[in-house]
Formats: C-alpha cells, structure tokens, sequence
C-alpha cells in the first residue's frame, strides 16, 4: 500500500527502525511495554476489585487511577505510532494488528464505561452482577489485546 | 556456566521444550506480558502509596491487598521465564542483559522480603491515611525502580550486544 511505504520511508519511521542507537527502536519499545504494564495493570486492579478483591479498598476511590492510565495510555499512543511507522510495511498488511487495535479501543470505552457507571455511583454498585460482567469482559478484552499484539510479530499477513 | 548450559541442554526437558518452540514461544511470551502486567499494576500501585502518594484517597492496608495479585502476576511470568531459559540457556547466559534483569529481580524480591519481615506486622496499626516514614519511601522507591529495570532489561535482552565472553 503506497500509505505504508510512504510512511515507513518518513525520516522519523527510518531514525526509528534504522538507527543502530539503543535509545531509538529498542528504548521505544521498552517505553511501549512500559505503558502495556501501566495501562493494563491499572485496569486490572479495577477489575479485579470489582470482582471482590482487596475489600479494604474503596471502590469510590478507585478513580485515583484513571489519570495514570491515560498517561500510560499516552505514551503508547506515541511510542506505539512510532513502532508502527517503523515497520509500517509489514505490521500495516497484517490483520491480527487491527484486532489489537480494536480490541484496545474496546477496552478503553469499558474503563471509561466502569468509571461512569460504577465508580462514581455508589459503592452498592460494585457488588452487584452487572458490574461483575464488566470486569470480566474488560480483563478478557486485554488480556486478548496482549496476545494480538503478541501474535502480530509472528504471524505472516 | 558453559557446563551447566550444556548439561542443561542434554536434559529431554529442555530438548522436549526447544522441540515445541513454535508454538510454545509465542504462547509463552503472551503469558509472560500478562504476568508483567500484574506484577507492574499490583505492586507498582502499592510502591507509590508507600512513596505517599494517592494516601488521601488510598489506604496501606488497601493497596497491599492487591500483592497477592502481584504474587500471582510474578508465578506466571517466573514459570513462563524458566520455559525461555530452559529451551534455550546459551542464548541467556552471555548476555549482560539478562544477568542485569536476574540481578535487579533479585534486588526487587529481596526488598519485598525485607519489608515484610521488618515492617509486615506493623502495618496494620499506622495511620491509614497518614503520610509514610521515610523508610517505606525508600522501599517503594526502591521497588519502582527494580521492577521497572527487570522490565527494561528483559525487553532490551534481542538488542543489547552480548558483553560478556561468548564462546558458547
């Protein structure tokens, strides 16, 4: 596709994918897992609490962590555009990309979906079966995007 | 070393590992990310509390309630690490790297454990939204930083060059 071949010949996607530096492809992708760990791991402990761990834990105070998960969300938005660029030619032609893709933004409308109507609502609502089968769907949906991702590198388009 | 990786090697464990290796890789290191991602989420959450932050929002007791989430973050990525190094030890034993990621887990776990010997039963009884004393800071601190070394230097295992002597 001439969009990908363009966009991986930009001098940006060629210091990114060419550059021998340890702080170009292989820093970015360290900040990339980086963001994955905050991002993922913030809302797994949401989740997980809805499901009924750490009860000493407000679910009303949950909310504290949604602004460093947009950060991590961020840094992935940026670092992930970058890793793209890199090889745009040969992750752009793969499927499984866009199903991580779609998968994140799935996930993403779920937290935002969690902190709306349950966080900020009472407590009572943390306990009960709808907000139980949202949980569940937000680790499913993450835990596949992990796997996508993973996947991506592996298989052919 | 070099005996060990080679008698490791000739065990039928590594051999039947390094024979499934194109399925068993790929599935492994999803597994392994999920694993990363709990032990960064659950402990890294608690790290900064006991740094102080969110402490009016958050209690101790609270954020230490998601460690056995870690624990378990931590056994799946442990289990999933012994898969890649079992299959394959050369590949892991001349790279500085790896030897980096060994020592920052080895600092991590060690800081937890200390933590819970010395401060563990005290927990309980400090203020659950005061600020922390500056021992506790450091051991979040300290906590942050290994993890997220054990993280960096595992990512950057394919990149950095080899830096130790590689006759294997």
């Amino acid at each position: 596709m001439p969009f990908l071949v363009w966009l991986q010949q930009t001098a940006i996607a060629r210091w990114v994918g060419e550059s021998p530096s340890i702080w170009a492809y292989p820093t970015i992708l360290a900040l990339h897992t980086v963001g994955l760990g905050i991002v993922v791991g913030i809302n797994a402990i949401v989740d997980l609490r809805l499901l009924g761990a750490a009860p000493k834990m407000p679910v009303t105070a949950l909310d504290v962590l949604y602004r460093p998960m947009w950060f991590g969300f961020a840094l992935n938005a940026v670092t992930g555009c970058l890793l793209f660029a890199a090889g745009a030619e040969w992750t752009g032609v793969k499927p499984l990309f866009y199903v991580k893709l779609a998968l994140i933004a799935a996930a993403l409308v779920l937290a935002v979906r969690i902190r709306r109507s349950i966080l900020e609502s009472d407590a009572e609502a943390a306990l009960t079966g709808r907000a139980r089968a949202l949980a569940v769907a937000s680790l499913v949906l993450w835990a596949a995007a992990i796997f996508a991702g993973r996947y991506t590198a592996y298989v052919g388009s | 070393m070099t005996a060990f990786v080679v008698w490791l090697r000739s065990t039928a464990l590594s051999q039947t590992l390094a024979a499934q290796a194109d399925w068993l890789w790929a599935l492994s290191e999803s597994l392994h990310f999920v694993g990363l991602v709990l032990v960064i989420g659950c402990a890294g959450f608690f790290d900064l509390r006991l740094m102080g932050l969110m402490r009016n929002r958050v209690s101790l007791a609270a954020a230490r309630q998601f460690i056995p989430w870690a624990q378990v973050g931590l056994s799946i990525s442990l289990a999933t690490g012994l898969i890649f190094f079992i299959s394959e030890p050369q590949q892991y034993v001349v790279k500085a790297a790896w030897w980096a990621k060994v020592s920052f887990l080895v600092i991590a776990l060690a800081n937890a454990v200390v933590f819970e010997l010395v401060f563990g039963r005290r927990l309980d009884d400090l203020d659950a939204r005061g600020e922390t004393p500056a021992s506790f800071k450091a051991i979040g601190f300290i906590s942050l930083v290994a993890w997220l070394a054990v993280l960096y230097f595992g990512r950057m295992l394919p990149y950095l060059e080899p830096g130790l002597n590689s006759n294997l």
